[in-house]
Formats: structure tokens, sequence, C-alpha cells
């Protein structure tokens, strides 16, 4: 009995002394519970990492309920097409690595960081880092790199041996493997084949064996041919059957294809309205494609003469000279039979064995790129023998693949599997036991900033998604506890929620405002319509750059936001304050020197007159009503000297009235507040000027999708879009507005390639076109007077990239088509029954850190009783 | 009578294959979305559309398609809104869900509806009759989404009687699904109860007055038998098409109903078809919405011969 007690009280003793110990320390003692989160328990240190974990209530069940507006019907990661439908796919799956939080546990590699302010890679699904096999691979297979590629190019990487899908198929290499064969298959024409080889992080290798054997059509013929642009057609070889081809490449016609015109449906609309496409037409194959010979290109360049309003391409090549003959190298496409290869000679993609993967990319890459966008290609991943089962081949011969359309088709091998699946209805899943995740100490884990302790990253054990298409009805649900966040959507609910407790605020790529066409040649076209009175309305003062300048500083950026869009935040240029132009240091391009002197260049502020540029950019407001009275006036006489408008009368106005079409997708109050607050704008801005009165904006019919063409084509004066990029590269961004391929809404009256930007660069004034700045800035070699030019990553200083795109972006201002106004944004509540690990939105990858439960989701029913019986509602 | 039944068949059959032709070549005729010439998968793309077919002539399109249903019942699968799915799986998924709601709606807007209207048209000119025409005139006036709103705060979010959307799950016919679709059910009701109410006031209202109800009486029949014998059997002939009409609407379902209860029917299936370019989904629920109507208004014709005798087809003169 003795013995006993003795052991007993030892025991308790050794309970004593460990209750009392500092749990934030990683000294291996066992935690106490923090209590902020009912239903922890605590287990002992025996994981032999130097922390413990404060382990979840294994019992107890945390769900998120989300209310989505649509449900996605495929989430097969070879298929899917929205590309918001692969977030279903997202929880039934895992990657390689991830870019996660740094926290104590996980720092930044390479540099110093602070926790929570940067990011970390974390291996997943890998064992460890990849390890760099360049050299090794390309000894075997010289073909699927460049011949002086030393690294970058191949890397090896290490799985892990406990992967499973939940039908227990065991995920080693070679299951990458196979799912690559399936989404290459040259029989299943999958959608996004293409992602997978193609661009610089693409899997080498992997579009030969995807054409495989098949008669294909690559580019445009024009896309082909670099800094020339263009081949001449003299320069065509022809083929016994009298067809031409440049480099044993045919050139063709896809009637069914507008090409780079946008014609829909090609030229086959035309059917009938020509002898020259009624021939072409003729000439086509069952494919629709024409073979084009000396006759057949004939009529293809009268064609697109007749289409620029000439009778012929030599009336059409007196004003255009040799672009005439050319110009059908837009709408061709080369075409040719690719050879016969099998996959494991051809794709750098395989298995060096079980549980190790080779992936070779078209690029060298490493560091965050490799991590973040390389391994990513790898997200391929399916289950073979269901994947097997779900591909049919109907009597046309065309395959269709039903893989992850349902529960029973979705395998997971991620965090969650799918339990349930209701078409339109509702998705749902639970905690996917068989996932690693759930057990690993390492990397799924992390160090709460708050109270020290370590903590599981997943505390969600199941997730529920209905379909809410009303805002209205998800807000009663939310304020009910049935959903665990609300996006503020209507303008009450800012006046109500905007300082409410549970709100989170998050930035957004998006930056943009109103664009104003320029567009002369739509504008003159519209005057020129029956009906049209010239007496009394006028279009073309809409495109003068007097007529843009003078609304640019008509609107009070801060008085749009608090009226019209309380998510979002002003902004003053083309690039937004999310854009990180190092990832290392996560520097923010708005953050640098370069282009906060170009907004002060653009706004005209003195510097001189601000300590710093911080506070030159802040006195930035966009807004002079003063101001722009004098630019009306000034548009005015420009306009009038034009002969746009007129005064009769001599009493200093306006004889027109300007109504600008504003391009609307469809109805809806934002776009009713948008345009109010607009014509208030402009009604202030003019009073007192010959236009005072005199113009307006009216909302377009509903357009649909067609909004965006409505305003490039000139039908549409006006609208408010957002551009947004890669958060990550900044230096791309821009070719919505200088690339002239890109730029879709401004290509058709702005010719970035003939505007010459002059820089200095290290002392040297250096003068192109804006198109080619831009893509020497993103790696594309520009050759100028017999020198070379190439800026992009890897190829030039920082500084220097950072001082081209800066002069770029005031290039794009200086246009005044798109006169900034907001960034888009985001605010949330979020449910009380959850809270986010930190306060602040830290970065794109961060976001609020980890999601936390204060409630299981019993105990959540009973405060929400409880607060509804006391308060009707839940209180935010 | 059955002659008249077979050639009005015969008639539907080819109005039917008419209808059918018409919108397959129409809805093919528009053009199919353009394609960025910068995407990378612009490429796949047309591949596909051309292994699907769509660029061969739409005569041999639609034979294909006739060809898949006559042999096979195969409607085809969905390319853009369900990818891969058989078109005939969706539509049967997603029409138990509108069918049972509006088919609680109409279990019990029809005796209601019409049952008011009986007692507006019995008690006319009095209080009674003010009360309920002055109330059916200000709901028919209200669209229904109106009180699917109203509904939805008063009962589902103030009061907490039901839930704020429909129940997930295929569970058509468990209480709590049925507790779940009673929001839904009263939004759909209450336009159609006042619909029902005036229609069969007026006719009853009408038919009370004529002579023959007169006569009626004087062979001794009860008010009340004479109104159920001979008063409301005169007045089917107008209710019934109606109620048909109705049972055509419960399958077409209510988009905005749907949406606000988050119903997943097919109230907006066709739409959603046309818009994406869906072709086999749209022409699926083409096909089923115009042999419902069909097959509606023939039963409508014939079942005139039942309610009132004086109606006979078929007999030549």
């Amino acid at each position: 009995m003795k013995k006993f007690l003795s052991l007993l009280l030892a025991l308790v003793m050794l309970f004593s002394l460990v209750a009392c110990g500092d749990n934030s320390d990683n000294d291996g003692k066992t935690p106490v519970n923090s209590g902020d989160n009912q239903g922890d328990v605590d287990v002992p240190d025996d994981n032999g990492l130097g922390y413990t974990i404060t382990e979840f209530d294994p019992e107890a069940t945390y769900t998120s309920h989300g209310a989505i507006t649509t449900l996605y019907a495929n989430w097969n990661p070879h298929t899917y097409v929205d590309g918001n439908a692969i977030a279903l796919w997202d929880y039934l799956s895992d990657s390689l690595y991830t870019l996660s939080f740094n926290d104590e546990l996980h720092p930044h590699e390479g540099k110093d960081k602070d926790p929570w302010t940067s990011y970390a890679i974390i291996p997943q699904m890998a064992a460890g880092m990849a390890t760099d096999v360049t050299a090794e691979v390309k000894a075997e297979h010289p073909d699927w790199m460049p011949e002086d590629a030393t690294k970058g190019y191949a890397w090896e990487v290490p799985l892990r041996e406990d992967l499973y899908f939940e039908t227990g198929y065991h995920i080693t290499a070679e299951t990458y493997v196979q799912s690559a064969k399936y989404l290459l298959d040259p029989r299943l024409q999958n959608y996004r084949s293409t992602d997978f080889y193609d661009g610089q992080y693409g899997i080498a290798g992997g579009e030969k064996y995807f054409k495989s054997g098949t008669y294909a059509l690559s580019a445009f013929v024009s896309a082909n041919m670099g800094d020339d642009e263009y081949v001449d057609p003299a320069n065509f070889t022809v083929t016994d059957a009298g067809t031409y081809q440049y480099e044993g490449k045919d050139i063709v016609l896809d009637i069914n294809s507008g090409g780079n015109w946008g014609l829909d449906g090609g030229i086959k609309t035309y059917e009938g309205q020509a002898d020259q496409v009624d021939r072409l037409i003729a000439a086509a194959n069952d494919k629709g494609q024409v073979f084009l010979n000396a006759d057949l290109l004939k009529d293809l360049q009268d064609f697109i003469a007749m289409l620029h309003g000439y009778g012929s391409v030599d009336e059409y090549a007196v004003d255009a000279g040799n672009y005439a003959t050319v110009e059908f190298e837009e709408m061709a496409f080369f075409g040719q039979t690719w050879p016969e290869v099998d996959y494991d000679s051809t794709v750098g993609f395989y298995a060096k064995d079980e549980y190790t993967l080779v992936m070779v990319f078209n690029t060298s890459l490493d560091g965050f790129y490799l991590y973040w966008a390389g391994f990513g290609r790898a997200d391929i991943l399916v289950e073979p023998d269901v994947y097997e089962s779900c591909l049919k081949q109907d009597e046309t011969g065309a395959w269709t693949n039903s893989y992850m359309t349902s529960k029973e088709t979705s395998p997971s091998f991620g965090p969650y599997s799918m339990t349930n699946y209701q078409t339109d209805k509702q998705v749902a899943y639970a905690k996917n036991e068989s996932w690693y995740g759930w057990h690993d100490d390492v990397y799924h884990v992390y160090k709460d900033p708050n109270d020290g302790n370590v903590y599981r990253t997943n505390m969600t054990t199941n997730i529920v998604l209905d379909v809410v298409p009303e805002s209205a009805t998800q807000l009663q649900m939310f304020l009910s506890g049935q959903l665990s966040s609300y996006g503020l959507d209507a303008i009450e609910d800012y006046e109500k929620y905007n300082n409410s407790d549970y709100l989170q605020v998050a930035p957004d790529a998006g930056t943009g405002g109103l664009w104003v066409t320029g567009n002369m040649n739509g504008l003159k076209a519209r005057e020129a319509a029956d009906g049209f009175d010239k007496t009394k309305e006028d279009t073309e003062t809409i495109g003068l750059t007097s007529f843009h300048k003078a609304l640019a500083v008509s609107f009070d950026r801060q008085a749009f936001i608090d009226e019209v869009h309380p998510d979002y935040s002003t902004n003053f240029g083309v690039i937004g304050p999310m854009y990180i132009y190092d990832v290392e240091d996560f520097s923010v391009y708005r953050q640098t020197d370069q282009a906060k002197q170009a907004l002060c260049d653009f706004y005209s502020v003195d510097t001189s007159k601000f300590d710093n540029l911080d506070d030159a950019v802040d006195s930035i407001t966009g807004y002079d009503p003063e101001a722009a009275k004098e630019l009306y006036k000034a548009a005015y006489e420009e306009s009038l000297s034009l002969g746009y408008i007129t005064d009769a009368d001599n009493d200093g106005k306006c004889d027109q009235t300007i109504t600008m079409i504003f391009s609307s997708s469809s109805p809806s109050d934002f776009v009713t507040r948008r345009i109010n607050y607009l014509n208030s704008s402009i009604a202030t801005a003019t009073t007192g000027t010959p236009f005072e009165g005199k113009i307006s904006i009216v909302e377009s019919s509903p357009l649909s999708n067609e909004y965006l063409n409505a305003f490039a084509n000139g039908s549409a004066d006006c609208f408010i879009v957002a551009v947004s990029g890669s958060l990550f590269d900044p230096f791309n961004v821009l070719g919505m507005y200088l690339d002239p391929n890109g730029a879709i809404l401004t290509n058709k009256y702005y010719d970035s390639t003939t505007d010459m930007v002059t820089i200095n660069i290290d002392g040297e004034d250096i003068t192109m076109s804006a198109t080619d700045w831009y893509n020497a800035l993103n790696g594309t070699p520009v050759t100028l007077g017999g020198k070379t030019y190439n800026y992009g990553n890897n190829n030039a200083e920082v500084e220097t990239r950072l001082t081209i795109l800066a002069a770029l972006e005031g290039k794009v201002l200086q246009n005044y088509y798109m006169l900034p106004m907001m960034c888009f944004g985001s605010k949330t509540l979020i449910s009380q029954q959850e809270f986010s690990v930190l306060d602040e939105y830290a970065n794109p990858i961060i976001k609020y850190g980890p999601t936390r439960y204060q409630y299981t989701d019993a105990e959540w029913e009973e405060y929400v009783a409880e607060q509804i019986a006391e308060h009707g509602q839940l209180q935010y | 009578m059955i002659k008249y039944a077979i050639r009005r068949t015969l008639y539907m059959i080819l109005v039917f294959f008419i209808i059918t032709l018409m919108c397959f070549v129409l809805i093919r005729m528009l053009p199919l979305p353009a394609l960025p010439p910068d995407d990378i998968h612009t490429e796949v793309i047309q591949l596909r559309r051309e292994a699907l077919g769509y660029n061969k002539p739409y005569l041999e399109q639609f034979a294909i398609f006739l060809r898949g249903v006559f042999t096979k019942f195969d409607w085809g699968l969905s390319e853009q809104l369900y990818t891969g799915r058989p078109v005939l799986e969706i539509f049967l998924e997603k029409l138990p869900p509108t069918m049972i709601v509006n088919l609680y709606s109409i279990l019990w807007t029809i005796p209601v509806g019409i049952g008011l209207g009986i007692l507006a048209a019995l008690m006319k000119n009095t209080w009674v009759d003010y009360t309920i025409s002055t109330l059916t005139m200000v709901v028919i006036s209200v669209p229904s989404f109106v009180y699917a709103f109203l509904v939805q705060y008063i009962f589902c979010f103030r009061l907490r009687w039901f839930p704020l959307i429909m129940k997930g799950g295929t569970d058509w016919f468990s209480p709590a699904m049925f507790k779940s679709m009673i929001p839904a059910v009263m939004a759909l009701s209450f336009g159609v109860i006042a619909g029902f109410c005036r229609t069969t006031r007026a006719e009853l209202t009408e038919v009370l007055t004529s002579e023959f109800m007169l006569l009626a009486r004087t062979k001794g029949l009860t008010k009340t038998q004479a109104t159920i014998r001979h008063a409301l059997r005169n007045c089917f002939v107008v209710i019934v098409p109606g109620i048909f009409g109705e049972f055509i609407g419960i399958l077409g379902g209510s988009l905005i109903i749907e949406k606000i209860f988050s119903i997943p029917g097919v109230g907006g299936l066709t739409l959603a078809a046309i818009n994406s370019q869906d072709y086999n989904v749209f022409i699926m629920s083409t096909c089923f919405y115009t042999a419902i109507g069909l097959v509606a208004s023939l039963v409508v014709d014939i079942s005139y011969g039942f309610i009132d005798p004086r109606i006979r087809m078929g007999s030549k003169k």
C-alpha cells in the first residue's frame, strides 16, 4: 500500500511540475492548455522535435459553412475550364510543396524575416527539398534543354512514402507519371494539357507527346516570326499540290476561327457576302482548314482589304504598304503533322525510382518561382483506376471524362473527402483520415504568435458549401449562425458593419478606374449613322485627350470609394499596391522611389515641398475641380477648332450635348451608383464651363460578356474596370496597355509600337517604342541600331527594371485612356465561432493566417441559441 | 372521340418534330464563343469542337442527334455546364425538387383557391366577398419574389419556424425536407391561390345567375346540390385548363423562387444552357417542355368532353 501511495504521490508531483512549466518554450515540456480554445487537449511531448503540440479535441467537430453563388460541375484537374472550379479540388488534393506562412518553426529560408511577415516553402507530398539534377539529366536527354544549360532545368523531388488516395491506392512517382500520361493523351484533348507544357514553367517535351501523330495547327503565322513579326509571302515554298509552306509547315486558314481579328465564327460568318469568301469556304476540308495556295491567298488578302473598306489588296497596299499583303498572317496558322513519339523518351516528367520524381522544365528555375509555379505543374495527380473508369468514347470518336464530376468520381488524396455533391445545391467534405497531414508533426503545425503554443495547421474537420445566390439570404444565414463568413455586398452592409470587430479587410491585385475611349474611328462612325443629328449631339469630343484630362481631375476618388465601393481603396496609378517585385524580400513596387516619383510626376506634385516622397504621394488626391474647369474649357476650344462642336449663338457654350455610353454587362445597383456618381461629379466640374449641363453618362443595354468588346470596338465610350496580373510579376502587368496583342481595350486606336519613350539607363538616354520597352523589360530581346536590349529578370539590375517600369507606367498614365480610381478589395465578416491567428492582413500568401475555432459545433449551436434568444440574431 | 384523339396525337408528334428541328438548328447557328488568340487553351478547344462535330452541316448534326435519341435514348453529354455528364441524368436529377415544391404548392392552392372563390361567389356583395376580392387583387398585383423575401424574412429569419434555404440532400419526402420546402411553397402559392379564387368567383357568379340554375332549384334541388352538381361543373370548363397550365408551370419551375430558396431545380436550366451554349442541355430541356406543353394541351382539349358533355369532338356532321 505504501508503495502504491508513494507511486501515486510521485505521479502527482510529476504532473504538478509539468503543469507549472512555461509552455511557450520549445523545451519539450508538456504544455498547459491556454484555455482559449475550448475542447483542446494536451499531449505530452513525444515527437522529439523540441516542441509539444496542443491537440484539438479529437472527438469534437469544427465545421466551416460557406455560401457560394455557383457550384461548379467539373473539378477535374485535367479538364476544368473555369479557374474558380478548382477550389473544389483543392480540398481533395495536395501539392508537392506549398508556400505558407513563416512562423518560428518554419522560418523564411535565406533571409532573416520576422515570423508571419514573409513566407516559407513547406514540403507537402515531397519528403524534402528538391535537388538540381540538370547536369545528370542533360547527359541523357540533351534535347530537353539548351546546350548551355547548367542548372535549374531538371529537378529531383523525393516523395513521402505514406501517400494514399482514400480508395487505398498507394501514390508513388509512377502515379504522377501515369497522371501526366492521361493529361497529355492526344486522344483526350484535355483542356489543361497546355498548362502542363506551355510557357517557362512548362514541362519539357510535353507538347511533342500531346501532339504526337496528329496534324495540328499551332500558333498564328505572325506569332512565330519573332522580331520580324511577319514573313514575306515571297519566301513561302510551294508543295507539289501548289500549297504554300514555310520552313516545312503548311500555311492554313481555319474558316471557323476568327484568329486575332475577333471574328466570332471566323470568316465562315461572311459566307455569301463576297466571292472571295465563298471560294475560301469551298476550298476548306471537313475540318474547316484551307491550305492556302496562290489563288486562295489572294482571295484572303482581298477579303481582308474589303474588311478595311478597300476594293482589293492592291488598293489597300497604297495606304497600308507591305502590311496589306502580310496582314493575313494574323489569321492563318502554321500546320504540321507531329511525329509519333512515346511518352517515356519524350516527356521530362518521369519516375527515377518508386519515390523519386524528376521534373524537367522549359526554362531554368530556382527559388520562389520553382516552388511556387514550377512544381505546381505536378498538381495533376489522379487516381488511375477511377480515372480509367470515367473515360468514355462516343460513336463520333470524341472522348468524355467524368472524373471529378461527382462524389463517387472524386477520390481524395488531400485533407478532406467529399461526402456529398448535389448539383447546383451543396458540396460537403469531411476529414480524410488517410491524409498524412493530420498526423504530421513537422510541416502541418505552427507556433501561435499570440500564445506561443504549437497547434496543428488544420483545425476544420468539416466543410459545407451551400449554393445561396441571394446575398440577402446569405446575410440572414450568417446572422443566424449558419454561415462562417459573409462578404459585405450592399452599401447598407458597409454602413452597418464597417467598424465591426469581426471584419476582415483584404486587398486585391485588381487595379483600375474609368476607361474612356480614344477610338475616333468608332466615334465618327456613330456620328455618320442615320438619325444622328450633329447639330444637337456630339461624340467626337469624347475621344480628345484634352477631354480625358478634364475628366481625370473631375472625380474625388475618396468620395467614390465611400459612396460607391466601400470595399475598394483609392488608387492613383496603373499598378496597384499589391504587386511584389522581389519575392525574397517581399518588396512592393508601389513602395519604391521610382513608382512614387512616377505618380508625383504625373499628378504634378512638387516634391520639394515635402519632407519625403511618401508625404508627396500621400498628398495626391487626383481631384481638382478648379483645374477641371480650365481643362474643360481647353477641351471645348480644341473641339470647337476641330469642328466637332459648334457655338452658333456665340453664347460661349457648346451647342451639342455629349452623351457617353457606359458599357455594362448587366444592370445592377453598383452600375447605377457608379454612373450616378460620375454624372454628379461631371455636373459639378463643368459648372461655369462651356460644357455645363451638356455632358452625361448613360448605361448601355445589357451586353453580357460583350461589354469589353463594345468598349474596344467603339460602340461604348467608357466603363469602370480593373486589370490584374500575377502578384509576383508587376513587370508583366502593363501588357494590358503596351502589348498590342494584350491591349484588347485600346489596340484599335493606340499604337504602342510607334509611341516612342526615352528612358535614361545608366546615364544613357535610350529611345524605343513603348512596346519594345515592355518586351525588353519582360525578357524579349529588342535589337535597335545593332544593339540588343534585354531587361528581363536575371538580365538587368532590379533598380534598372524598376526605373523602366515606372517610366512605362507614367507613359500609360499620360495616355489618359484609363483614369485611375480604385483598387479592388473585399471586406468579410467572420463568424464568432472562428478567428484568425493574425489580426491584420499580412501579405498575399499568409493573409490572416490559419483559422481556429472558439467553439466546437455543439457549443456553437448552444451559443447561437442563447444569442438569438437574447438579441434576436447574432451581434456583429 | 378516339379518331380525334389519334389525329391530334399524330399532329402533336409532327409539331414536336418541327419545333425540335427549329430549336436545334437555331441554337447551333449561334456563333460559338470567340476564342482568345493568346489563350493557350484555344487550340485544345478547337480540336474538341472538331471532335464533337460542331463544324459539320446542321442537318448532319441533327441526324446524329436523332439517331442517338431514338436508338439509345441518348440525349448526349453536357459540354459546358456539367462537363461530360449525360444531360438526361442532369435533367432527371434537377426535376424532383422543382416538381415536389410545385406539387405541394398546387395540392393546397387548388382547394384553397377554388374554395375561397366559391365562398366569395356564394356570399357575393357581402363583407366576405369584398375582403376576399380585395386581398385577391392585392396578392395578384405583387410579384411572387416579393412574397418569397417576405416569407423568408418573417417566417425563417425572425420567427425561425423554417430553415432559410431548402435542405441539401435527396431525401425528398423526409419531414426535414418537407419543412424546408414550406417557405418556397408558401411563396409560390399566394399568387396561384388568388388566381384560382378570382377565376372561380367570376365564373361561379355568372353561372349562379343563369336560368338553368333557377330551373335546377325549381326542380327541387337544394342550393348546395344545384351549386355542386350544375354550377361548379360549368365553372370547371374554365378552371380545369388553368389547373393544367399550373401543372406545366410545375415542371417549368420558378427561376426566382428557386434562386431565393436555393432549390436545385430546373428553373434556370434552359436559360443557363442558352447562355453557355450547352447545346445538348438546351435541346433536352426544350424537347421536354415542348412535349409537356403539347400533351397538356391535348389533355385539356380532350378533358372538355368529359367535363362538359355539350362539347364532343370527333363526330362529323
